[in-house]
């Protein structure tokens, strides 16, 4: 077993290796593969995003939601009006989409400060099947267009960036749309990121680990809840604004714009791991890889499995991802990452630092050291 | 007036269906702590089988019987198989595993049934177009008479299993308290699996009514029952098997009535929407729904 200290060069490395790893991937993966590939990988980032902001309400704060299609249908629906009937540049809508969908989830947030558990998920599926009726009825045809859905929502042109080079036809949509995805999943983790190191990211977990401890820990229930919940919401509609401007359709039935949406959501961010900040990432890879791969399975005729389902009229696809989904649940009940994290542990042991290196670690000492004489800094645990 | 009764009637019908489901839903949250979402889809592949059965030359009341030793079998079976153990590893897991189960049924039944012309269901009622009576104006259906009787008749019976059998006290000791009651001596796991048991037999029952009512099966029969179904455990309160049956008659009433009265605003498109936004209004008030039991909270 390996022990490496952490903020130590051997660690820098293995970051860095780690950096260049998904480095090569991302840029090997729109140069060298074929462009329905690369839409595949392109759908894992619209999955991720969602996946993320569900993760920041359930993963982190403990606030079952299975609402977020109906945030993922805003973005969507956001970008699909402005696109259409006011002629937005494209690029725009994100921002727009964000705003519009951190308002409504504020807005949800609101049950969620007096429901708990089973009847908050009750209320969010509420939500979840409110939205699609709401775009289809017919007193607000006139915004959405009704059960027709928008067609024909995407770049004009696809815009010329510089690294990128000149892109076109559909090839070259199906790279920028990677690339552009790509922004975004990185954007999103980011804030992720940001908000779980944060104080605010503390004060989610104290509200997800003992609601009433937290609060009387000088947690604010309502500011915290209201806020991450408006947040996730945002973060979602991103999603729902990607997967708009890559397929140029949003209609009310949808992909994850309806309740099977949620429910995807929740199956990405559990399988790769909830309340871990790379669960939904590696969840988003595996759920479209068991998408694709099983609906290959099912068109098959030959093999074990052709002769297993060779007697049914439907494709098994989805039957036999529900049994790997099963399987996963067995093998690794805290998710993928979690499996990955205890399997790792047996190989590599980062060690936490004790105390902060290098120069900010040592004006941050010396101003602890000042305000803070009676407590030891944070973090002093020794290495075991 | 005319109309009144006539909202009121279907409503209690319609109501009777999702009270039963609801049911199920309590009593597997009662046992295990767990929404299963795949109640439904449960339901629905006993539809199926009570269909298959009677395709055979069974009789249909015979079927029904079959379909729901099916339901029976099909819910404890998987308590027992899949559910406890991963419940033993993680909460979310269960989730995962329910939806999974949800997709696989549904799956399963459009590949064993799903390319036959549309299965016509036979209703255990008359259901010629004549086959009603004129009670205050309002038709009442056979049809629709027979579903109610036959959901309150079970689920009295169900409340006799519960208040005066002796698996009844097993079944509410499991739901208070595992620990101890695996201390005194009753055989938890039998006991949850038959919980899960009755929920997929009574699942059973009512994907059968209710595929009468709707004549054609398919692999989205449940779907929509489903949701009522989880509307009306939430608003009578996820503990309260009382409280599923009133709460499962009152969504059915309400709807009806909602979608009667305001057919402009509201009507057939609209109702599911209305009636959970009304229940998410009363959830406010009242958070664990109108009968469920408070939970205490301590640090």
């Amino acid at each position: 077993m390996l022990r490496i200290d952490e903020g130590s060069t051997r660690h820098w490395l293995l970051r860095l290796l780690g950096f260049a790893v998904i480095t090569f991937i991302v840029v090997w993966v729109p140069t060298q593969m074929s462009s329905s590939r690369i839409g595949q990988f392109t759908d894992a980032f619209i999955l991720m995003i969602a996946a993320m902001s569900l993760n920041l309400v359930l993963g982190f704060t403990g606030q079952i939601s299975i609402g977020h299609s109906a945030f993922f249908g805003i973005g969507g629906y956001t970008a699909a009006i402005l696109i259409k009937d006011h002629g937005w540049s494209p690029g725009y809508t994100f921002y727009a989409a964000a705003v519009v969908a951190f308002v409504v989830g504020c807005v949800v947030a609101l049950p969620a400060l007096r429901i708990r558990g089973i009847y908050l998920a009750l209320v969010t599926l509420a939500v979840a099947v409110l939205f699609p009726t709401l775009v289809r009825w017919k007193k607000l045809a006139w915004l959405t267009d009704g059960s027709m859905g928008m067609d024909s929502v995407r770049y004009e042109d696809v815009p010329v960036w510089p690294i990128l080079g000149e892109l076109k036809g559909r090839e070259g949509r199906a790279v920028f749309m990677f690339w552009l995805g790509l922004i975004v999943v990185v954007a999103t983790y980011l804030v992720c990121r940001g908000i779980v190191k944060s104080r605010f990211g503390r004060a989610l977990v104290a509200i997800r680990d003992n609601e009433t401890a937290a609060a009387v820990m000088g947690v604010n229930l309502t500011t915290t809840k209201v806020l991450v919940f408006g947040v996730s919401a945002a973060l979602c509609a991103l999603g729902g604004v990607l997967s708009t401007l890559k397929s140029g359709v949003i209609t009310p039935d949808g992909q994850y714009v309806t309740l099977l949406g949620s429910i995807v959501f929740l199956l990405v961010m559990i399988v790769g791991g909830a309340g871990t900040l790379w669960g939904p990432i590696i969840g988003g890879l595996v759920y479209v890889w068991l998408d694709n791969t099983t609906r290959d399975i099912g068109t098959s005729d030959s093999g074990i499995l052709g002769t297993l389902f060779g007697w049914a009229d439907q494709s098994p696809a989805t039957l036999i991802l529900g049994v790997v989904l099963v399987i996963i649940m067995f093998a690794a009940p805290y998710g993928l990452v979690g499996l990955a994290k205890r399997l790792s542990r047996k190989v590599v042991v980062i060690i936490p630092k004790p105390t902060p290196y290098g120069l900010f670690g040592a004006i941050r000492r010396a101003l602890e050291k000042l305000f803070r004489s009676r407590s030891q800094p944070a973090g002093t645990s020794t290495p075991s | 007036m005319e109309r009144f009764f006539q909202y009121l009637f279907d409503g209690l019908s319609l109501g009777s269906i999702y009270a039963l489901l609801a049911l199920g839903l309590v009593v597997v949250f009662r046992g295990t702590g767990h929404l299963n979402f795949a109640q439904g889809e449960m339901a629905m592949i006993c539809t199926f089988v009570v269909w298959q059965f009677n395709d055979w030359g069974v009789p249909l009341v015979l079927s029904i019987i079959l379909g729901m030793i099916v339901g029976f079998a099909l819910g404890a079976g998987v308590e027992a198989t899949i559910i406890r153990g991963v419940a033993k590893k993680s909460q979310a897991g269960v989730f995962v595993v329910s939806i999974a189960l949800f997709l696989g049924l549904n799956s399963l039944a459009a590949m064993i049934w799903g390319s036959l012309p549309p299965e016509q269901l036979p209703g255990l009622f008359p259901d010629e177009p004549d086959d009603f009576q004129r009670i205050f104006g309002a038709v009442w259906r056979y049809e629709y008479i027979g579903v109610l009787a036959v959901a309150l008749v079970l689920m009295g019976l169900l409340f006799l299993l519960f208040a005066k059998t002796k698996f009844g006290l097993a079944m509410r000791a499991v739901a208070s308290n595992p620990e101890s009651a695996r201390l005194a001596g009753i055989p938890t796991g039998i006991v949850l699996a038959s919980s899960w048991g009755i929920a997929g037999a009574m699942g059973a029952l009512s994907g059968t009514l209710w595929g009468g009512i709707v004549g054609e099966l398919n692999a989205g029969l449940m779907f929509t029952v489903f949701i009522y179904a989880s509307a009306a455990a939430t608003l009578g309160g996820f503990d309260s098997p009382g409280g599923a049956v009133i709460a499962g008659l009152t969504i059915g009433v309400g709807e009806q009535f909602l979608a009667g009265y305001f057919p402009g605003w509201i009507g057939q498109e609209m109702k599911l929407s209305a009636a959970l936004l009304t229940i998410f209004v009363v959830l406010l008030v009242k958070p664990s729904g109108l009968f469920g039991s408070t939970k205490v909270e301590r640090v």
